[in-house]
């Protein structure tokens, strides 16, 4: 078969690889999402629907103490890293922003090391910093947020960051021109325009944070500081049950919703293509 | 009366490129300024710096004789239209023009009072709650213009206003623009590159080039008697001819172009050596081959353009230059007889020829432009 022979013709042999390459990567995390709704107790053998899993009596992500802490800390952290993260990242973007001078260049290329460094360097390194230069944090839910902090800050700057390129100088110029001080011009002018990329940058961080394992698992302490990340690991070669299934589920369908709202608010001011770059940075 | 400023010596460095490089410039109350000049000569920096948004190197900027150089520029009684019209986008076109306003001690009833009137000077009263991305470009144009006029500035400044808007917007817009400012009397200070718009609104112009003011005059005085030979040429349409002066003659400067020798009688008719002689396209007169005589040169017709009114007749004369002439499509033979390959005689009355000595090295190259023009345009701050 000649490739000339219609060149206008649709090229079917791209969409098949697309096509094929869409269902290998979906199906299987559609097949662990379907067995979180099976009715008994394997993971493999389908044996009726049933929500027993997400709210059963017994062994149920709702009332199994292990899961429900397990999620109940996951969702923890993921708030203090955004209550955290979002306003030092946005500062600190606004701050790389304005900063011209010498070493800007060395200090953008920095915020985004972060983003590259394979994480397990990463957590191994921050395990190291917190047993031995600031024992006295120690590890625990302390230290998973800074830990956390530490890398998800990059995202709300570069998300930040991309917004302040794309707004450009001139809505500062105009407002301090009409005559508002700088205070007013961040807070009637910049702030406002900011808005959408400071909410999508929040989300990505609270999806970025609740998806982490690698750090998360190195600052760790005890039971009490597992995550729902940490405990699919560690029991996916025990005992598991469904209820795994359904906990991941859990933990997907919280990722999924967060992202589509940022993109959602993210798409309501700036365009399509800057919303989907955002919401995709994350995955 | 308010709204005059002078400008002394003022500099303005990027790092190792120089912007505006010492310019003195008076622009007088309520006079229509134009600053004209091609991209990257340093007319928009000059701008930025009377906003504010831009600290000069060196130098002073008299508002109404105080220095406000280093005044900050929300502190400055001067306002500013962007070539972006930068509209906030989260705020709809009465709360746009009210901006400003809260910073002026006014009741409510007042800065309602005020925006209605500054929308209804544009005609904008029904889009007053359109959010600013509503509105198409000659519009948002508009609301920019009411959102400085409300705060009755001393000096309104305006940044290339009408560049982003389509031929026949631009040209019912310009009318507009000198009408407002005619009927407010407010000082204008507008940056253009365009000269055909630079020649239609201004009282004065001041032509830039290279970070420095060539020549400021009124547009009559621009066109008719540039100063330099950069002005001849930006404006309009201008045959240069290399030539030698040789001195005065009785009120005139005698100059030799190829082995014709032709009296001039305007610019720097006391120069001696090489110079360039203009001559305006509609001041050339074409004739018939058999006229010889005085302030004639014959050439021969390379191409017509047909322009409507007008043919653009192009010439090559002995001595190889090439004169465009305008000649009259008055409905005669002799202007559709002027076919290439026609020889004919060109008049170039004394009274048009203008002596220009070129104190300039050559016009700086491609890059030098296009690096100037891309600085320009994102200044780093």
């Amino acid at each position: 078969m000649s490739v000339l022979r219609n060149p206008w013709g649709k090229p079917r042999f791209l969409a098949v690889m697309t096509g094929g390459y869409i269902i290998w990567s979906v199906l299987p995390v559609l097949i662990a999402i379907g067995f979180a709704f099976n009715d008994g107790r394997s993971r493999t053998t389908w044996q009726g629907f049933s929500t027993r899993w997400f709210t059963g009596e017994t062994g149920s992500v709702l009332h199994d103490p292990a899961l429900r802490d397990a999620l109940g800390h996951t969702l923890l952290l993921a708030v203090i890293c955004v209550a955290v993260a979002t306003p030092l990242g946005v500062a600190l973007a606004l701050g790389l922003q304005r900063w011209r001078g010498r070493g800007s260049g060395t200090v953008n290329g920095l915020m985004l090391l972060p983003l590259v460094t394979p994480e397990i360097v990463m957590g191994v390194a921050l395990l190291l910093l917190f047993l031995q230069v600031f024992g006295g944090i120690g590890l625990g839910t302390d230290a998973q947020a800074i830990g956390q902090i530490t890398f998800t800050l990059s995202y709300v700057v570069v998300i930040v960051r991309g917004r302040l390129v794309s707004i450009g100088p001139e809505f500062e110029e105009a407002a301090a021109d009409l005559g508002a001080p700088r205070r007013d011009q961040f807070f009637r002018v910049l702030l406002p325009l900011l808005a959408p990329a400071i909410v999508a940058s929040a989300a990505v961080a609270f999806a970025t944070s609740i998806d982490d394992f690698v750090v998360t698992q190195y600052l760790s302490s005890d039971a009490s500081t597992t995550t729902v990340s940490m405990l699919l690991y560690s029991s996916a070669r025990g005992a598991p049950t469904p209820a795994l299934n359904a906990i991941a589920t859990v933990n997907l369908m919280i990722t999924l919703l967060t992202l589509a709202f940022a993109y959602l608010v993210y798409r309501r001011f700036a365009g399509r293509d800057e919303a989907t770059a955002v919401a995709t940075l994350e995955v | 009366m308010d709204g005059e400023i002078h400008l002394e010596e003022l500099c303005k460095k990027f790092d190792d490129f120089v912007a505006v490089d010492g310019i003195d410039l008076y622009m007088p109350p309520g006079e229509f300024f134009t600053l004209l000049g091609p991209s990257g000569c340093g007319k928009t920096t000059t701008l930025r710096m009377v906003a504010g948004f831009e600290r000069p190197t060196s130098g002073r900027i008299l508002l109404d004789g105080s220095d406000v150089a280093r005044v900050p520029p929300h502190q400055r009684n001067v306002n500013t239209v962007f070539q972006s019209y930068a509209l906030f986008p989260h705020l709809d076109v009465a709360k746009n023009v009210a901006f400003g306003l809260k910073y002026h001690k006014l009741s409510k009833d007042e800065r309602a009072k005020r925006v209605g009137e500054a929308l209804e000077l544009v005609d904008m009263t029904e889009f007053a709650r359109r959010k600013a991305d509503q509105l198409s470009g000659g519009q948002q144009q508009r609301v920019a213009l009411a959102r400085a006029l409300v705060l009755r500035p001393r000096v309104l400044l305006l940044d290339e206003p009408l560049g982003a808007l389509d031929a026949q917007l631009r040209k019912n817009l310009q009318v507009e623009l000198k009408a407002l400012q005619a009927e407010l009397g407010i000082t204008f200070v507008f940056v253009t590159h365009d000269q055909a718009e630079a020649l239609t609104m201004s009282d004065r112009i001041a032509v830039m080039n290279g970070g420095r003011v060539e020549q400021a005059a009124s547009p009559k005085a621009i066109y008719e008697e540039p100063d330099t030979v950069f002005v001849a040429d930006f404006l309009g349409v201008s045959n240069l001819l290399g030539a030698k002066a040789m001195g005065p003659d009785g009120g005139a400067c005698a100059v030799q172009v190829g082995d014709r020798t032709l009296r001039a009688q305007q610019g720097a008719t006391e120069a001696r050596g090489e110079v360039k002689v203009m001559i305006r396209p509609e001041r050339i007169v074409v004739e018939p081959h058999a006229n010889e005589g005085e302030q004639r040169m014959p050439g021969m017709v390379e191409r017509s353009v047909y322009l409507g009114g007008a043919y653009e007749v192009h010439i090559r004369v002995l001595g190889g230059e090439l004169l465009k002439a305008m000649v009259p499509n008055d409905g005669g033979a002799f202007a559709t007889a002027l076919e290439p390959g026609a020889a004919v005689s060109l008049h170039l009355p004394s009274d048009a020829l203008r002596v220009l000595i070129q104190t300039e090295p050559e016009e700086p190259d491609e890059d030098a432009v296009s690096m100037a023009a891309a600085e320009a345009a994102q200044p780093p701050r």
